[in-house]
């Protein structure tokens, strides 16, 4: 494309098929503490 | 839904219910609500249905309808063209008005049997030093002062097993207060995780969060083996710090702590910790406090706006909000820069894993507190999470007993992105899955409810977060 580059991602849509497992960590045990932020954590199927 | 953003040169755009990213020229930037609103007043939503896309129709009559806009004529009819045709392309491969298709599927993956998977063990309700901002009440939680025991400790742990169904990584936090106040239960409760991992088929990954005050090569060591993750509090500069962190003498800790935790960041090869730090009203340029602990060799580092009530005198005010996004935008290039000098380092909310992030699932039902993650005190009795020890209406049941209050439960089972109205206009919402449940309580009263001080530094990180990577995938070519 000429006028727009697009980044690699995760097409949340289609995580919807193998997703779900609760596996991952609870959202603020990690750093803060304080803030529920979902978004820099990663999915532990995938990171295997 | 599209949102558009400009950042540090960069135009970006986010489709937000398939999470892709497009960096985009100025045409595109110009083009993408317009067609998003023409597409949505023709076909009900941008995306339309399968069997009304015809994308040399609708090309066409896209092209005639905004080629005499004002709006865009500093364009030329070609660039309007080819920036309409190349929308149209992504529209086609579902990256881009894409639609919420969410909402049920999120109900029933909520409604699921869920499992305990992790606790926050106060360990000690008593601190040595005398926070300002301190939401445990410098440690007393508004409570008792109290140390857990090695007994409500291990029946803490064999509560998590019970609970936890198939579930194999299980985490235990040790925090307070100060969890060095009670460093040898500690230690007892980590050796007795290790001791019924194997039966049960379990691994337990232990973190602890401390002041530092304490710590020693003794101590170090052990965390070392044993623990995944530290997280040292420090504010920054030293005179943010010792301002809201004295002693119970009124004297600072900065230059008893800093050595100390340079001494962990090494000892852990600048990995599995964080120096975590508030900023508060008193010093809004909180970019110069991460700088600061940069400049200190720290690689892993997290500063997080103050909570507080509106009428704590170092609370942030409305009038806050501005300046506080100028300095996230202020960090992000400083950010940049230090990467591209080969002396990075992470911030905790600039990480954003958009190749190998959550589910949607994840993101959209919540951090989990209630329900997956559950608040210990140091007599056993259960909270949704940390932030709503001491209000004991929150009060669950304890690790003896199990929960009992499955009301409790339930409610915050069933909050997520769905159940607070602000956020279904929100371009964040499967980054931040809602908010923290303990905010919206503690400024409205109602779990299902967002903090708008929260909420709007919140969308700032995640846009400034998209920009680095955007950056960064620049630099790759």
């Amino acid at each position: 494309m000429k006028h727009v580059k697009s980044l690699v991602t995760r097409n949340l849509k289609e995580s919807m098929k193998k997703g779900g497992c609760g596996e991952c960590q609870t959202s603020c045990q990690s750093a803060c503490k304080t803030s529920c932020t979902v978004g820099n954590q990663s999915c532990e199927q995938l990171s295997k | 839904m599209v949102h558009a953003y400009k950042n540090n040169g960069y135009n970006i755009v986010l489709d937000v219910n398939s999470g892709s990213v497009h960096v985009v020229d100025d045409v595109v930037f110009d083009l993408v609500k317009v067609v998003e609103d023409k597409l949505a007043g023709k076909y009900g939503t941008a995306a339309g249905k399968e069997e009304d896309n015809n994308k040399s129709a609708d090309s066409s009559w896209l092209f005639e309808e905004l080629n005499a806009s004002s709006e865009l004529s500093a364009y030329s009819k070609e660039d309007i063209r080819e920036g309409i045709d190349e929308l149209l392309d992504l529209r086609e491969a579902q990256v881009l008005y894409t639609d919420d298709v969410y909402e049920n599927y999120v109900e029933d993956f909520q409604n699921r049997d869920t499992v305990v998977k992790a606790l926050c063990l106060n360990i000690a309700h008593d601190c040595n030093l005398r926070c300002k901002y301190c939401f445990a009440d410098e440690g007393e939680y508004h409570g008792r002062r109290a140390l857990m025991s090695e007994e409500v400790g291990k029946a803490a742990l064999d509560f998590l097993v019970k609970n936890s169904g198939s579930r194999r990584n299980l985490e235990v936090d040790f925090f307070g207060g100060e969890p060095l106040l009670n460093w040898e239960v500690v230690k007892k409760i980590v050796e007795y995780g290790r001791s019924i991992e194997k039966e049960h088929d379990k691994n337990f990954r232990f973190t602890i969060t401390t002041n530092g005050t304490l710590l020693n090569d003794e101590i170090l060591e052990y965390v070392n083996k044993e623990m995944g993750n530290i997280v040292l509090s420090i504010d920054g500069r030293k005179e943010v710090n010792d301002a809201m962190r004295p002693k119970r003498g009124g004297q600072g800790c900065y230059d008893e702590i800093v050595p100390k935790f340079q001494k962990v960041a090494e000892s852990r090869h600048q990995l599995r910790y964080f120096v975590r730090g508030t900023f508060t009203h008193n010093n809004l340029d909180f970019s110069e406090d991460v700088k600061h602990l940069a400049d200190l060799g720290f690689k892993q580092i997290s500063v997080e706006p103050v909570v507080a009530k509106p009428e704590d005198w170092y609370a942030l005010k409305d009038e806050d909000i501005p300046k506080l996004c100028e300095e996230y935008d202020k960090l992000a290039k400083f950010y940049l820069e230090r990467k591209k000098e080969g002396r990075g380092f992470n911030f905790f909310h600039f990480n954003i894993d958009l190749e190998g992030g959550p589910c949607v699932a994840k993101r959209l039902s919540g951090c989990g507190s209630g329900c997956e993650y559950l608040g210990v005190t140091p007599w056993g009795d259960l909270y949704p999470c940390h932030q709503f020890v001491g209000n004991e209406d929150f009060i669950m049941g304890n690790v003896y007993d199990g929960i009992t209050r499955n009301d409790i439960r339930e409610m915050f089972k069933c909050s997520n992105v769905y159940s607070r109205p602000e956020c279904q206009e929100c371009f964040a919402r499967y980054y931040c899955s809602g908010g923290c449940a303990a905010n919206a309580y503690n400024f409205n009263g109602d779990i299902n409810t967002t903090y708008k001080h929260g909420c709007e530094l919140q969308r700032k990180r995640i846009e400034c977060a998209i920009m680095i990577k955007a950056a960064l995938a620049e630099e790759e070519g």
